[in-house]
């Protein structure tokens, strides 16, 4: 799962072997050369100066993008920014290569009439100019990279929250103890079924990032409320939050799969029950919430139950504080326990 | 029609004893909350089915089915699940009588009328396509009509006398109707056979000895001086290879 999604955010650097890719950088590469022409116009020269500048661009371009595409394997695996210094050096070395190839064949076929400088300095004006573009050629592609990144990050969070709304079984349990309700105590069907509808609506309305710490500790204590009516006294949950700020933000729907969690892999398969275990702090300007709650140890716990939450809420902390966020996991024989610590931050702010 | 309820939550139950009671000729002989209850009371009132939900703290709805299996007039199983996609499946591939919960009269009278005993080689095949831990958590021992779980983890060894098997384990000795071929399958990556006729923990062996006659003795961590079992000459080399792997 894991693995899979960093594969589909990873693609940083396009992909230079593409046939589409190699006309761009080709177009760009000739209003590059377009561009230096026009610099040092004379309508005697522009022809000449044009067509010596292309062949120079065009060849650096060409051979650029088809190392590119070899080595484009690799240098995504140097990281994100790292990705692109390598682009960038690959690319500086090649263009100083071309550029020394250039002068030796001009000099060959003593024509280096054309080139008005001397080696040195003609090294050194292609290098300067060509770092300028190249770095802009890098700036840009990194920029864009970064937003098609965090608009596939937001997409498949949505997704996975979308995936993520409420468990099946936690609906038809729900389902089934109002239809065992609507006869023995139509008064509690009736809560019930108003509590599930705002369950419902609150999932459904969680296409905003964030809620209010107050909105979030709600929907979590309506969820208690109807799980409390199928486990009776099994289920305790015990909130320690009157420290925390009301009003701050948190990623929407956090707390109720935490507790969906802890309900279903913990307290459901207690013969006795169990209490989960809800504790807020503020620490150093930063919210502190840590949610744990007893498992049976002799089971042996399947893999890949707690994962699918887990690493959604991961998901939508990194989305909202990115390294400011950190979303920890401890698991013993008797417990799991997790531990949200994030900014605090305020509506309007 | 005798019926058990089995469910951990009480108004899973209450809902199919309200439709059992419209349904008329059904007689409910019991509620249990757990497997271990459900056995007891089965042992107890002998039902015709048992209504039996899946997940289940502490022994859950297949291996509950497993030890009703054992009873020598065993009752016919329905499941009943709200979703377990998988178990679901396995249902189907199997043809098991199972129900998803809020249950519907119709399909409860039809599950009833169509219910039938499961085989333990079904159960099993829906225990590994649901992904449920197919060997039993504990032994199932009768006296009578008492019904005595022992938990895997408790038991020392199996051994058996002439017709039976004994299962010895921390709080005793019962007889059990288990095979010890079939023990050896099921328990095989806990249990060792030592002898024609006892398979033993490996984690409560304590050493291997030689006695006097040259024989091979397993001494057994319980510290019982009864608890000294010979290994035949063609399982020593089996044994002493389970030990070292610990």
């Amino acid at each position: 799962m894991q693995e899979s999604d960093d594969k589909q955010t990873q693609a940083y650097l396009p992909d230079f072997c593409a046939a589409g890719t190699i006309l761009v950088i080709l177009l760009v590469a000739e209003l590059v050369a377009i561009l230096l022409a026009l610099v040092s116009y004379t309508p005697d020269t522009f022809l000449t100066e044009l067509s010596k500048i292309s062949m120079f661009v065009l060849w650096l371009a060409l051979l650029g993008t088809g190392v590119l595409c070899q080595i484009r394997p690799w240098a995504e695996k140097q990281g994100h920014a790292g990705a692109f210094v390598v682009c960038f050096v690959v690319l500086e070395i090649l263009c100083l290569l071309l550029a020394e190839i250039t002068w030796q064949l001009t000099d060959m076929f003593a024509e280096a009439v054309i080139i008005d400088a001397t080696h040195a300095l003609f090294l050194l004006k292609t290098f300067a100019a060509s770092s300028i573009v190249i770095a802009l050629a890098m700036r840009y592609l990194y920029i864009s990279s970064e937003w098609r990144r965090s608009i596939l990050l937001e997409s498949q969070s949505r997704i996975s929250a979308l995936q993520a709304l409420i468990r099946p079984h936690f609906l038809f349990n729900s389902m089934n103890t109002i239809a065992s309700l609507t006869r023995s105590n139509p008064q509690q069907a009736e809560e019930a079924v108003e509590d599930l509808a705002d369950l419902m609506r609150a999932n459904l309305n969680s296409s905003s990032d964030r809620s209010t710490l107050k909105e979030e500790l709600e929907t979590a204590a309506i969820y208690q409320r109807i799980e409390k009516l199928r486990l009776g006294e099994r289920l305790k949950v015990i909130w320690d939050v009157a420290d925390l700020p009301m009003r701050a933000l948190i990623p929407s729907l956090t707390i109720q799969p935490l507790l969906e969690n802890a309900i279903y892999h913990g307290i459901e398969l207690l013969q006795e029950g169990g209490e989960v275990r809800v504790t807020g702090k503020c620490i150093d300007g930063r919210l502190d919430i840590r949610m744990s709650n007893p498992v049976a140890n002799e089971r042996a716990r399947k893999a890949g139950g707690n994962q699918m939450a887990m690493s959604n809420i991961r998901q939508r902390f990194e989305l909202a504080y990115g390294h400011r966020a950190s979303v920890e996991v401890t698991e013993t024989d008797s417990e799991y326990s997790v531990h949200l610590a994030f900014p605090i931050e305020e509506p309007g702010k | 029609m005798k019926v058990l309820i089995v469910d951990d939550e009480p108004p899973a139950r209450n809902r199919l004893r309200q439709i059992l009671a419209d349904c008329g000729d059904h007689e409910v002989v019991g509620e249990a909350g757990n497997g271990r209850e459900a056995l007891d009371i089965a042992a107890r009132t002998k039902p015709d089915v048992v209504l039996l939900d899946i997940r289940m703290p502490g022994i859950d709805g297949i291996e509950t089915a497993h030890h009703l299996n054992k009873a020598e007039t065993p009752p016919a199983v329905v499941f009943t699940t709200a979703y377990d996609e998988y178990a679901i499946d396995a249902f189907d591939a199997s043809a098991v009588g199972y129900l998803l919960k809020p249950v519907r009269r119709e399909k409860l009278i039809q599950a009833l009328a169509q219910a039938s005993r499961l085989s333990g080689d079904v159960l099993d095949d829906i225990g590994k396509q649901a992904g449920v831990a197919t060997h039993r958590k504990n032994i199932c021992a009768r006296l009578h009509d008492e019904l005595r779980l022992i938990p895997v983890t408790d038991i020392y060894y199996f051994i058996a006398d002439q017709k039976y098997v004994s299962v010895v384990h921390k709080d005793g000795r019962d007889l059990i109707e288990d095979s010890l071929k079939s023990l050896e399958e099921e328990f095989g990556n806990r249990f060792v056979r030592i002898h024609r006729g006892a398979v033993v923990a490996v984690d409560a062996i304590d050493t291997l000895r030689r006695d006097e006659d040259g024989r091979t003795r397993v001494m057994l961590r319980s510290g019982n001086s009864d608890d000294e079992l010979l290994v035949s000459r063609r399982h020593v080399a089996n044994v002493k290879r389970r030990l070292r792997k610990g």
